[in-house]
């Protein structure tokens, strides 16, 4: 029962997907080129006429020989500024990664810190609130002033954007454990180390996963945005590459990696996040 | 001091008010005492603060006034020496039945190997019944399992005194009973100094040597303490058949209904010494004179008369 | 299209050598064919392990052994012969690796002398090849300081040099391993240079000045080592523009150029401030990165830009915009990129900095010749470097182009890469940089041009590399028909009507 409602589900996906791509094509038919006459064949020929125009969106065959094009050999390299699909994708979740383990050295702890005490929480509130909305890519020019290298300032701005989430998340998941756990604990005199890591952690950890997951969502968004800004490598500068050439089908099939991977790594949170939930 | 294993002394508790005017203390002039191997329980309604007198005694609360002498000792914080269970059960959900008891037992004996705390959690386990279910999750356990894991908790501990906070007022009534009877065998066998807050007059029969009453917060005080006359190795199935447990009973729920309220606040009078609260034997009322022994010169009136005033 | 698959690829070189000694022979000689022996000199130069350094034009004198037998090699033989005549000896080193890059083949080699005797092959071979320039080169080729360098770079055509540098490997003769990085914008590679990630950069040719002075960001001395190029540029409009081909039409366009300090702003300000509009009140200036110009161009964000090629043609290729104007026509030989260095980079580095600027001023002399340009619009064209469609590359270098209103145009000089960074030039961006506002009070022109503007290093490396080079530092010369004297800085500046100072 359950699985034939999946298969069909699937069929109606594809379904939605073949109407899409067929409308898409229909959309984007080369339409019938005006004859040219005789003087005008130079000027037609320094126009490109006759060659892939990139004006006009391109149709779906154009982009699927992009993807066919960059998934054949993801992982060539000719030199610094043009290298395969993987390794931009490579670079940039290297990036996502360094400052999300940043943050996450950062929040979990401050979190635990806030979400135990109720002054400290009143105290850094107004910073959090103020902080949180900035969009992180307003720190870049802060950031590359301060911190002197455009790889770090990436990082950078992906910590600053995935603090916030996951800080908010630990305070509240800390702060909202169970008394009657806690007293559980301190009935039974454990030691504050095994108090935060067997009973506040555990008890906190759905929470605080569940901003890891928003703080991971933004991270990927904004690492494009970052690498689009200060280039060099990653998906995003792969993106703006590829608008300098004004190459849509390249753009487009990079933007369909980007969803892809966020979708991989919001599937990865979701799984994780099973695996600490409990039922009470 | 005293030579009480638990001595209570003049508890007050005041709990922050939130505006300029200060709240009324909800209990005050609270004073009583436990003795090693005794199964106490207290009685009261909503808001007279048991569970705060509970919390104390755990360490959990401090009190605004007074102290909490265990033996000999004062009370501060929580501690080993005495378990709590909690009317929540409070089981870490993430950890399996076993792994609750554990984590209590190798806070209580860390230096333990592995197979000794589980060997020690098995044993307490099975005392409750949960052999079978000690690789489960509690979410996976129906209500009364899961009482009976905290009270397995709170056993291998091996604490020297028990704190039980009403801990089967979630349970339906064949479950308690069943749960009830558990616990009075445990409690037999094992000689544990207990005190238990209910509502339920039955299970404090049952189950208690003395029942303290508790009069209505604010300014809730002890009213009287009620000595259960009945043999100690009661049968649930039985009991009613004792003539002590209708006489009890009776004492018991017309306290609740009608007595509760007049020891509350200033109209307790003088006649009422928080200090020394009337002892009761309501069960050996009908065969002999009712013994009331005030344990001071300053005899208090029979309640009756309090009540009939 | 056979001369740039040779230099894209050396493995083919053996062919490449036959074809050309056969040109050579027959007194045909194409003008890139110096280059392309430029190239196979200094690989020889590097990569062979043993140098002749006997007479390379004597015909009985084989290259591979030592002539008297009695040493191991030649080298040692010449060592051992020619003590303390270094100089000579460096000559010979040099002739020798060129001999025999076009010789491989002893025999041959002997026959080709024997038949057009010694002097006659020499005037004709160093006819081709600037052995002056090879032989400075390989004498002055100190321990270099720092091996590998980063180099930012814009994707416009306005870096040709300096990217070009990097697939015809003239960095790797000089011993570097340079990585040339694109960078997203001018913003981008100030901050990257200040923060020391590049060691040095493709700038536009205001920015050295105004890092400089401090102006628009910290102060940090850097240097102008070369012009990267001269005109180049376009005003280009959107195409619904077709009929506003007067700037006094324009007012209220939004336009864009690349960055404030940048020959864009200052050509753009002059070109419409001529025409009686105010810059500042009449239309709106915004600053966007070359590669988005075509982009917001179309989104009609912008209504037209004085931008860097290859986005002006690239405007006319996407028919988003027609081409009004050409740079040249504003100022012919306006100075738009340099390439920038710092400084302190140039006096840790005096080594480094010599051989650096060797490769650029190599690349700058081979992209100069029209005669090269179809083949770099074919290097330049990957992703790696500009990423744009072949033909408008070669419509921007080669200067016959589609102008967007249905003509083609032929100006070859459209682009060019001549490197000499004149002081005037320098004076020039000074006088529109105090015209608008940018600098204040006194400005002391000629101390900061002959600061910031290497021209006798440049001028000694030039005349190494055997160019021509002027005599005079600064000279006149004249935008839109007006003259500029840079020894009256101040008095052009007064002499605008529209200005902000």
């Amino acid at each position: 029962m359950k699985r034939s409602e999946t298969i069909k589900a699937a069929l109606i996906s594809l379904l939605l997907f073949c109407l899409a791509i067929g409308a898409w094509h229909l959309a984007t038919l080369p339409k019938e080129s005006l004859a040219i006459s005789g003087a005008d064949v130079e000027y037609a020929a320094l126009m490109g006429a006759g060659a892939q125009k990139a004006s006009g969106f391109p149709p779906p065959a154009e982009v699927g020989k992009a993807f066919i094009r960059y998934l054949s050999d993801p992982f060539y390299d000719n030199g610094p500024n043009d290298k395969g699909i993987a390794i931009q994708l490579g670079h940039s979740l290297l990036r996502v990664g360094l400052g999300f383990i940043l943050a996450i050295l950062v929040a979990i702890p401050l979190g635990f810190v806030i979400g135990m005490s109720p002054l400290l929480m009143k105290a850094l509130d107004p910073f959090i609130q103020v902080l949180k909305p900035i969009s992180p890519l307003a720190w870049m020019p802060l950031a590359l002033y301060t911190l002197k290298d455009s790889n770090v300032s990436g990082i950078f701005v992906i910590f600053i954007c995935s603090v916030w989430p996951m800080l908010i998340n630990t305070a509240f998941g800390v702060a909202s454990v169970r008394r009657d756990w806690l007293n559980v604990a301190r009935t039974l005199e454990v030691s504050p180390l095994r108090k935060a890591f067997l009973v506040i952690l555990p008890a906190a950890a759905p929470t605080i996963l569940t901003g890891m997951r928003i703080s991971m969502g933004i991270a990927w968004l904004v690492i494009v945005a970052a690498e689009m800004l200060v280039g060099g490598t990653g998906i995003g500068y792969f993106v703006w590459n590829e608008w300098n050439n004004l190459a849509l089908p390249n753009v487009i099939f990079a933007i369909t990696m980007i969803g892809v991977v966020g979708m991989g790594l919001d599937a990865l949170f979701g799984r994780l996040q099973k695996l600490v939930t409990y039922r009470e | 001091m005293s030579t009480h294993f638990l001595y209570i002394e003049a508890l007050k508790k005041v709990y922050p008010s939130s505006n300029n005017t200060p709240n009324s203390p909800v209990f005050e002039d609270i004073h009583f005492h436990i003795e090693k191997g005794e199964f106490v329980c207290i009685i009261g309604h909503s808001g007279c603060g048991k569970t705060t007198i509970l919390n104390v005694v755990a360490g959990l609360e401090e009190a605004s006034a007074g102290y909490v002498l265990m033996d000999g000792r004062e009370i501060k914080g929580p501690s080993l020496d005495r378990g709590v269970v909690f009317q929540s059960h409070a089981l870490m959900p993430w950890m399996s039945v076993l792994g609750n008891v554990a984590f209590a037992v190798r806070s209580k004996w860390p230096a333990w190997t592995k197979s000794q705390v589980v060997a020690h959690c098995t044993q307490y386990l099975e005392m409750v019944g949960l052999g079978d279910a000690v690789l489960k999750k509690p979410a996976e356990l129906s209500g009364g399992m899961k009482q009976r894991v905290g009270i397995a908790r709170a056993f291998a501990i091996q604490p020297k005194m028990l704190l039980l906070d009403e801990p089967f007022g979630a349970l339906d009534a064949l479950t308690r009973g069943t749960i009830q009877d558990e616990l009075r065998k445990i409690v037999q066998a094992t000689h544990q100094t207990i005190f238990m807050i209910t509502h339920d007059v039955d299970e404090a029969i049952l189950l208690a040597d003395k029942i303290v009453l508790m009069s209505n917060g604010p300014h809730a005080k002890i009213a009287e303490i009620v000595e259960v006359t009945m043999a100690r190795n009661r049968i649930r199935a039985e009991i009613h058949h004792d003539p002590q447990y209708y006489r009890i009973r009776n004492h018991l729920v017309d306290f609740l209904v009608n007595r509760s309220k007049s020891y509350a606040g200033a109209e307790s009078g003088a006649a009422h010494d928080p200090k020394n609260p009337p002892v009761v034997r309501p069960g050996l009322e009908g065969d002999n004179n009712p013994v009331l022994q005030p344990p001071t010169e300053n005899s208090v009136p029979p309640l009756k008369q309090v009540v009939n005033q | 299209m056979d001369t740039s698959r040779k230099w894209l690829a050396p493995v083919s070189r053996a062919r490449s050598r036959r074809l050309n000694r056969s040109m050579l022979l027959g007194n045909s000689v194409p003008q890139g064919v110096a280059h392309l022996l430029l190239k196979m000199f200094v690989n020889q130069l590097n990569g062979s392990p043993v140098m002749s350094l006997h007479d390379p034009f004597d015909s009985n004198m084989s290259l591979s052994r030592c002539s008297c037998g009695n040493h191991g090699s030649q080298a040692e033989h010449d060592v051992a012969l020619v003590p303390g005549d270094v100089e000579g000896l460096n000559r010979r080193v040099v002739q020798g690796a060129v001999m025999r890059a076009l010789f491989p083949d002893d025999i041959e080699r002997r026959r080709f002398l024997s038949v057009v005797g010694a002097s006659t092959a020499w005037a004709a071979i160093s006819s081709l090849v600037p052995f002056g320039a090879l032989e400075a080169m390989a004498q002055e080729k100190g321990s270099l300081e720092k091996k590998s360098l980063k180099i930012g770079f814009i994707p416009i055509t306005c870096a040709s040099p300096l990217i070009m540098a990097d697939p015809l490997g003239f960095y790797k003769k000089q011993g570097l391993d340079v990585t040339v990085i694109k960078t997203a914008g001018w913003a981008l590679i100030r901050d990257k240079v200040i923060n020391k990630e590049y060691d040095a950069s493709h700038m536009l040719a205001p920015m050295p000045i105004s890092i400089s002075m401090g102006v628009g960001s910290n102060a940090m001395p850097v240097n102008v080592a070369t012009i990267q190029n001269v005109n180049g540029q376009a005003i280009t409009l959107h195409v619904k523009h077709k009929d506003k081909r007067d700037p006094k039409q324009w007012k209220g366009f939004k336009f864009a150029v690349p960055f404030e300090y940048s020959m864009h702003n200052f050509l753009l300000r002059y070109y419409v401030a001529e025409h009686g509009l105010d810059p500042e009140k009449d239309i709106q200036i915004r600053v966007v990165p070359p590669p988005e110009m075509v982009a917001n161009l179309r989104a009609g964000n912008l209504d037209g830009y004085l931008g860097p090629d290859p986005f002006n043609q690239r405007a006319v290729f996407d028919e988003v915009g027609f081409i009004h104007l050409l740079s040249k026509e504003i100022w012919d030989g306006h100075p738009c990129c340099s390439f920038g260095v710092p400084t302190q980079f140039i006096k840790e580095n005096p080594n480094t900095f010599a051989a650096l600027y060797r490769a650029v001023l190599t690349a700058a002399a081979m992209a100069n010749d029209p005669k090269n340009r179809s083949i770099m619009a074919e290097v330049l064209s990957p992703a790696n470097y500009l990423n744009q469609p072949k033909t408008v590359l070669e419509q921007v270098l080669t200067g016959k182009f589609a102008d967007g209103l249905g003509g083609v145009q032929n100006v070859p000089d459209r682009a060019g890469f001549d490197p000499f960074p004149w002081y005037s030039m320098a004076v020039w961006i000074l006088t529109q940089m105090k015209r608008w506002g940018y600098i204040k009070g006194e400005v002391k022109y000629r101390d900061i041009a002959e600061q910031v503007y290497l021209v006798t290093d440049a001028r000694k490396r030039m005349s190494e590399l055997g160019m021509a080079v002027p005599a005079e530092s600064y000279k006149k010369f004249k935008v839109m028909g007006k003259e500029f004297d840079p020894a009256k800085p101040d008095a052009y500046v007064a002499s605008f009507a529209i200005r902000r100072s």
